[in-house]
Formats: C-alpha cells, structure tokens, sequence
C-alpha cells in the first residue's frame, strides 16, 4: 500500500474509533440516566422544569395560531346553532332558577345542621387560571404543560380542573410553567367513589382515553352511567370533584369516560385547597 | 478598507455557523411543533414522532452537521419535556443514527421512495423498542398498543412532508454549490 493511502485509511481508522467511542460512551450515559430517572430524584424533576420554564414562552407563541383557528371554527359551527341553541338555554335556564331555590334551601338547611353537629368546614380552595401551551407525549404519555407556576402558587399534587370536572394533577412545578399530568396517564392514581353508593375505587390510567376503576373492598351493583367524584381519601384531593361517568361495567373491570376531554383543553384552574396529602413532596420537614 | 472586509469575513464566520446549526434547530422546532395543542379530537393521542423523521433525515443528508452528540442532546430534551421516561427516547434516537451511520452506503443517494420504505423500517423498530423500553422503565406496565401503532403510521405518512421541508432547506442554505 502507498504512503498517502495508508494515512488516509489510518485517519480514517481513527475518525471510526473515535465515532464508536463517542457512541458507546453516549448509549451508557442513556443507561445511567434512565437509572437516574428511575430513582425518581429531584434533580431530574429541577432540570426537568427549567427547560420547560425556558420553553413556555416558546410554546406560547406557537400554540397561537391553533387556539386562534379553533376559535375561528368553533365560532362559525356555533354561529348556524345559535337560534337554536338560544331556546335550549332559555329552557335551561328555567330549569336552573328553580334548582338554585332548591340548592339555596339545601345550602341553608345543611348549614344549620353542620352547626348544630359542629363539623369543621372545609378548606375554601384558592384557585389559579392558566393556559395549556403545550400536550406532551403523544401514544406515551400523557401531559400538559400550563403557564401557570411556583410564582403564582402552584405547587406539585395540587388538582387540576376545567368547568367540566377534574382533569389532573400537577406532577411537577416549575417558576412559570408547570406540568399537569392528566387522569388518563399511564402513572396517574386517583382515589374516587362511584355511584350513589359511593363504593371505594382507585382510578388508574392507560394511556387510553378511557382510564380503569380498580376497586377497593366492596363493590356494589356499578352500571354504565353512574358518576365518578373524587373521594378525597389519603388527601390528594378535595372530595366530591367531578371526574366522569361510568361506561364499560362488567365483572372484571370498570371503564370511565372523562368529563375533560385532552382536545379541548385550552385552559384550565389549579386548586388549592392547602392539603398535603401523599402527593406532595414527603421529604420536606413534618 | 481592511475594516470592510474583516467585517465581511465575520459575517460570513456567523452565517456559517448559523448554517451549521440548522439541522440541530430544525429538530428542536419540529420537536415543540409536535406538542403544540391542536385541539383536534383525538389527534393529541397519536401525534407523530417528529423527531425519529428529524433524526433519521439529517443521519442519512448531513451526517456531519447532526452526529451522535446532538442525538443524545434531542433525546434528552425530548424526554425531559414530555415527561416520558428518561432514557428511552434518547437510546432510540441514538440507535437510529447507528443505524444509518453503520450503513451508509444503503441509505446514500438513493431514490426517495426507498429511503421512505426504509424509514418505515427503521421507524417500526425504533417504536418498538420504545414502546417495550417505556413499559420496562415505567412501573406501571405497557401502554396500549394501538395507539403507539397508529402513532407510528401517521409518523410515516408525514415522513414526505418533513422530509420536503427539510431538503428545500438542505439544497438552499446548506449545500452551496
């Protein structure tokens, strides 16, 4: 072999060696990482969140012209459905002032007895409004990030809602951002009650839209339609927020559809109800 | 006079540095492109991979300009973002790139329907791996399948999209003649 090819191969040689190294140092630090990720340690939740405070303002800017063309559509579909949608409202309307007077009554009455048996009033809830930037993750996981973070006091585990009912919980809490992750993930567990019977259940995501019940102790007769609340339980959440309706019940498993639906969430309110149940961080002084 | 064109050689010093780092931004901004909301009834649940058409374009056009360290960084920004396990995505970008680096010669100057057919290839494995690396690395099991697979066929479908910005970008700013 002549000179100059023998260097070129030899560089050549040495451009490969250094390619595998590099590759094979890189594919162990991904090791490493996932061993990291997995131990669940708060740097990785810190990191985490300072790359997507950093990226909000981005993600702002992008999810513009999306929330700006669905606007656009849904006024145009509401715009042929308005007369109707008129006379609907005006007989709701009318249903509802005769619920209130019923509601106000109910209010009053339970008032009088809680006093009388001097139960302890719930905490009132501080909420904060925030905007949904960004849906994380696609078939693999499933999460939002919202515009909303520790400088307007929202804090990991606090329960996330919409007007339709519970949509999740804060999984990690960044200075303006923070990550919501929703009912339906595959890592989500929420404590509910089911029907009027308000039988025990735990609520475990899929991935799916539609999460499973696993039930806790007794399980009574559960059919398609019955309400799922928030139990309350272990105090991860407030009791009675409204999570969806029963579809699928059989002997093995129970299926609910949300009352949130992941598409149409444009913006949503972290409540704060000032408990620090099992969600929130433990390691802190107790 | 020497001021001008030292001021001109500068110039030309940051646009090809900006140049150099346009298949990394590129990936960045399909990356966040993806998770912008849509607010289309179930399209969040299967929306398309963008970064495996990314990562898989720039190994195959500018290996040079997107090498292994730059897959690990999308990788890991990928992965922190989304929120889905750390690690994973990471080790499946950075397969990828071995993939095409180590065969090079297959994927070099061929027709774009075949490089298309061998993304769906290289694709499919790539899902696959993540679908059972997100199901051994989360504790509570496998996502359902379906809609990883309709996930995979969609990111497919926009390969020629992704692929057609990228070359447009590629045959005007990157490959001076």
């Amino acid at each position: 072999m002549k000179q100059p090819t023998g260097q070129i191969s030899r560089l050549g040689t040495f451009k490969y060696l250094a390619q595998r190294f590099a590759f094979l140092s890189l594919i162990g630090l991904t090791f490493a990482l996932m061993l990291i990720g997995k131990a669940d340690t708060v740097i990785v939740e810190r990191v985490s969140m300072a790359v997507s405070d950093a990226v909000t303002p981005i993600l702002r800017v992008m999810a513009e012209p999306a929330a700006s063309i669905s606007k656009f559509v849904t006024n145009v579909q509401e715009l042929g459905a308005i007369r109707e949608q008129n006379t609907d409202l005006r007989e709701i309307n009318a249903r509802l002032l005769e619920w209130q007077a019923v509601a106000q009554k109910l209010e009053n009455e339970n008032r009088q007895l809680r006093a009388l048996l001097g139960t302890v009033n719930e905490p009132e809830a501080r909420a904060v409004s925030a905007r949904v930037v960004a849906d994380y993750g696609g078939a693999f996981a499933q999460s939002v990030l919202i515009t909303a973070g520790g400088r307007d006091g929202v804090a990991k585990g606090q329960a996330v809602v919409t007007g339709e009912g519970l949509t999740g919980r804060v999984a990690q809490a960044g200075y303006r951002s923070a990550r919501v992750l929703l009912i339906t993930d595959i890592n989500s567990r929420i404590p509910v009650r089911v029907g009027e019977a308000g039988d025990r259940a735990i609520l475990t995501g899929n991935n799916s839209p539609r999460p499973r019940l696993i039930f806790l102790g007794v399980k009574s007769a559960i059919a398609p339609g019955d309400r799922v609340v928030t139990s309350g339980d272990a105090g991860a959440f407030p009791p009675g927020l409204p999570v969806g309706r029963v579809v699928v019940a059989d002997e093995s498993s129970a299926l609910i559809e949300p009352f949130v639906s992941r598409d149409r969430l444009q913006y949503v309110e972290v409540l704060d109800f000032g408990l620090t149940g099992f969600l929130a961080d433990t390691d802190g002084p107790q | 006079m020497t001021e001008i064109t030292q001021r001109r050689t500068t110039w030309k010093k940051l646009d090809a540095r900006v140049r150099t780092i346009l298949p990394f931004s590129l990936t960045v901004t399909v990356l966040l492109f993806g998770m912008t909301p849509t607010y289309v009834p179930g399209l969040a649940q299967i929306t398309p991979m963008y970064t495996l058409v990314a990562v898989y374009f720039w190994a195959i056009y500018r290996p040079d300009l997107l090498g292994y360290g730059l897959g690990f960084a999308i990788g890991v920004l990928e992965d922190l973002l989304t929120g889905a396990p750390l690690g994973v995505g990471t080790l499946v970008l950075l397969l990828i790139q071995w993939v095409v680096f180590n065969q090079h010669k297959f994927f070099h100057a061929k027709p774009f329907v075949i490089t298309w057919f061998a993304f769906g290839l290289v694709a499919f494995g790539a899902v696959l791996l993540k679908w059972v690396g997100v199901g051994l690395v989360s504790s509570s099991g496998p996502t359902p399948f379906g809609d990883v697979f309709a996930s995979y066929l969609i990111t497919v479908a926009v390969y020629p999209i992704i692929a057609w910005l990228f070359s447009k970008v590629r045959s005007g700013l990157l490959d001076e003649p």
